[in-house]
């Protein structure tokens, strides 16, 4: 860790001395050299890069968050300070133009419709920081796609094309085509599947289309925001500042989007034909493994419904079992206490002969009356049995 | 008056203040140990399948209420929250408050449990609890406390089973699945359930994690994070919220056929709320007879309080009593505030009606 940390001083010395020269230079008005890129977020991947296998797994996926969270944050303030450099009015231009340009770049995003990824449409490090932070919805959705599917996440990117519809459609009436032949039943699974990744993909592209509006709505609420705080006059004054402004914003309106019609639709989409192309793998890989004469999914399915069935009702039969079993017990108990009555009440039968009859009666009655459950023992009876040990097990 | 006030050196400043910050948090990550989480000492009393009934080891001279309390958690999820650590633990404020309490751990299901029903789950592990807690107490009937799913789980088993509940308390729980600030029932209307179950057995829990996470995804997918960075000097913050993480991905697989169930009958159909819920028999709310306490959270954004509230007159008993908490749906669990105010609020309600 000593290493790490004397790695990281170094960085931070370097990041220091950089900046502090760029900020003398900018205060004198003379013309800084030209920034690297994006030397804080670079130098933060790469201090990462180096201490991250030191980390220990308890708290390794926040941290990895953090880092991530961190570049985006970096990269947003080298931005933001790019824009601000040798600007008189504060950078306020130059972020009225950076704002100008995202907006105009998610309405671009949003009419063409093409299925881009951000970090494909950003990657001249114009936006970059704020659209990885629009995108994370998007991002995270594909990473557990990703997941639940039996192929790689790159296997959805790979049939990603452009929404060109004529082409799609063209696509679609092939697939359609009746297969023939010896083969026409697998023929058929594939373009099957085919068809469902084309849906999926057309979903997804759907989804981030209406992230792109989403962006712009963002980005105009951000503007707003500004134009509300310089009237306040309540400027931004930290970089921290500025983010949590842009989260408000951008959670605001991503909240009222998600409450319409139109979300509820592509959400739906986006999980149903996600879930589809999903089912038809699932059977594909099926049919494979019926073929080498393995169990398949769908057989395993079958048993494991049959045994549930089977546990509920060997569950049931346990309850009523038991049940049975204490109001048997109610009544052998009833029994030994009617036996146990005329047992004493015996020698006195014995010195009165011409009672007897009348004493077994009377004996016999209490016996009778225990023997049939009032509806309270009744209830009690049907209860499971008495209390058992501390730790009961029921496999 | 310019919106921006932040000049070169001020912004260099934060910057560094950030890789120093960064920089002195790994430190303290490298030191921080194991995560503990559950941290009463509790006893198993019985176990099931994955289902775990604990009993928190009681002390003699605390416990007043000589009705136990069952607390059912949700299924998605895991019930630790409610005894995350010392210092925030509803167990033990309410065993503060004179209460013997148990717990249903329901686990983690695997593909063995796919066909596991609200009916299993509701007419069998829940009411297998209540009936071992009464019999090893000798009694007929329990105090239930239910928490959010695991609320609505209680409320049907009261009103399926009435004779075995003496007292209910529902915390941050919808009854009414569809009121109009609900995002997870809007977006779940148009998703084909059947597809989803039929497809993958058990609903993953990593699904209904980018689902949660999704309510406010800036804030809980960016924001958060940069707000570890103000706590990574502190050592014991950094556990807190290290410990939160934890819980918030512990997230297990959901049995197919009951969230089959729950996601149709009650956020699309609001069956409960409506009628024709059926779990083994006919769930009537009005059979719900016993005393009710209500407790939810103002600022809840995954059961807003009017999908609790719209209990109110729908259920068969003549005592019912709502307790309003300003927070969340996590804080009123583990907020310094709610540890104060709700577990002895919910022990003086049941004792004055032990």
């Amino acid at each position: 860790m000593s290493n790490s940390n004397d790695w990281t001083e170094s960085w931070m010395n370097s990041q220091q001395n950089y900046w502090k020269a760029w900020a003398d230079m900018a205060q004198r008005g003379m013309k800084a050299p030209e920034a690297p890129k994006n030397p804080f977020a670079d130098g933060l991947a790469q201090w990462w890069q180096s201490v991250s296998p030191m980390a220990p797994p308890t708290g390794r996926d926040a941290f990895d968050k953090l880092m991530d969270v961190s570049k985006n944050y970096f990269s947003m303030a080298e931005r933001f300070m790019s824009g601000a450099q040798a600007k008189p009015d504060g950078g306020m231009e130059a972020i009225n133009s950076w704002l100008d340009g995202m907006q105009k770049t998610w309405s671009d995003w949003s009419q063409m419709g093409n299925a881009f990824r951000p970090e494909g449409m950003f990657s001249k490090d114009q936006f970059k920081g704020m659209s990885t932070f629009l995108d994370l919805p998007m991002d995270t959705w594909n990473r557990m796609a990703a997941n639940v599917m039996p192929m790689p996440g790159d296997y959805t990117h790979a049939f990603q094309h452009n929404n060109n519809q004529p082409m799609q459609e063209q696509i679609s009436k092939f697939l359609s085509v009746p297969a023939v032949g010896y083969s026409r039943e697998s023929q058929e699974q594939y373009q099957i599947l085919a068809q469902r990744q084309m849906d999926y993909m057309a979903a997804t592209q759907a989804y981030q289309v209406a992230f792109g509006k989403l962006g712009m709505e963002s980005t105009k609420g951000f503007q707003a925001a500004l134009q509300d705080r310089m009237k306040e006059g309540k400027p931004i004054s930290s970089l921290r500042e500025l983010y949590d402004q842009w989260v408000e914003m951008s959670e605001a309106a991503y909240a009222e989007f998600v409450m319409t019609e139109e979300y509820q639709t592509l959400y739906g989409r986006l999980v149903n034909t996600l879930l589809a192309l999903k089912q038809q793998m699932a059977r594909m890989v099926d049919q494979t493994l019926e073929a080498m004469n393995m169990p398949t999914h769908a057989e395993i399915s079958t048993l494991q419904c049959r045994q549930q069935e089977l546990r509920r009702d060997n569950l049931k039969l346990h309850k009523e079992l038991k049940a049975i079993q204490a109001q048997l017990e109610a009544m052998r108990q009833s029994m030994l206490k009617a036996q146990a009555v005329p047992k004493a009440a015996a020698p006195a039968a014995k010195a009165e002969p011409a009672k007897a009859a009348p004493t077994e009666t009377v004996a016999a009655k209490p016996a009778a009356k225990a023997a049939a459950p009032k509806p309270a023992a009744a209830k009690a009876a049907a209860k499971p049995a008495a209390a058992k040990p501390v730790a009961t097990k029921t496999k | 008056m310019m919106p921006f006030d932040m000049r070169p050196d001020a912004v260099m400043q934060e910057l560094t203040a950030y890789g120093q910050k960064l920089s002195h948090g790994m430190k303290n990550l490298m030191e921080v140990g194991e995560i503990s989480t559950g941290v009463t000492p509790k006893t198993v009393i019985y176990q099931e399948d994955k289902l775990t009934l604990f009993r928190f080891n009681p002390s003699a001279e605390k416990v007043a209420n000589k009705t136990p309390l069952l607390i059912v958690y949700a299924l998605v999820n895991r019930p630790y929250m409610a005894d995350i650590q010392e210092n925030r633990s509803t167990v033990k404020a309410l065993m503060d408050a004179g209460q013997d309490v148990y717990l249903i751990d329901w686990g983690y299901p695997d593909r063995a449990d796919r066909y596991l029903t609200l009916d299993d789950y509701i007419n069998g592990y829940l009411d297998r609890c209540v009936d071992v807690i009464c019999e090893r107490h000798r009694i007929d009937k329990i105090n239930i406390l239910g928490i959010c799913q695991g609320g609505t789980f209680s409320l049907c088993y009261s009103a399926l089973h009435p004779e075995k509940v003496k007292n209910l308390v529902t915390m941050v729980t919808p009854v009414d699945f569809q009121t109009p600030d609900n995002m997870l029932s809007h977006w779940v209307q148009q998703v084909d359930i059947d597809l989803a179950v039929d497809t993958m057995g058990n609903v993953p829990g990593e699904m209904l994690n980018w689902t949660f996470l999704n309510l406010k995804p800036y804030q809980l997918m960016g924001q958060k994070y940069l707000g570890l960075l103000d706590t990574l000097d502190d050592p014991e913050a950094l556990k807190n919220f290290l410990r939160m993480e934890k819980w918030i991905f512990d997230s297990p697989d959901q049995a197919g056929e009951a969230f089959r169930q729950f996601i149709k009958d009650f956020y699309q159909q609001n069956k409960l709320l409506k009628g024709g819920l059926e779990i083994g028999d006919p769930v009537n709310l009005k059979n719900v007879n016993m005393p009710v306490l209500n407790v939810f959270a103002e600022q809840d954004h995954l059961v807003p309080p009017d999908a609790s509230r719209a209990m109110r007159g729908k259920l068969g008993t003549k005592d019912y009593t709502e307790l309003s908490f300003p927070g969340g749906h996590i804080g009123i669990y583990v907020s310094g505030k709610a540890q104060k105010t709700v577990p002895p609020a919910i022990g003086k309600w049941l004792d004055e009606r032990s």
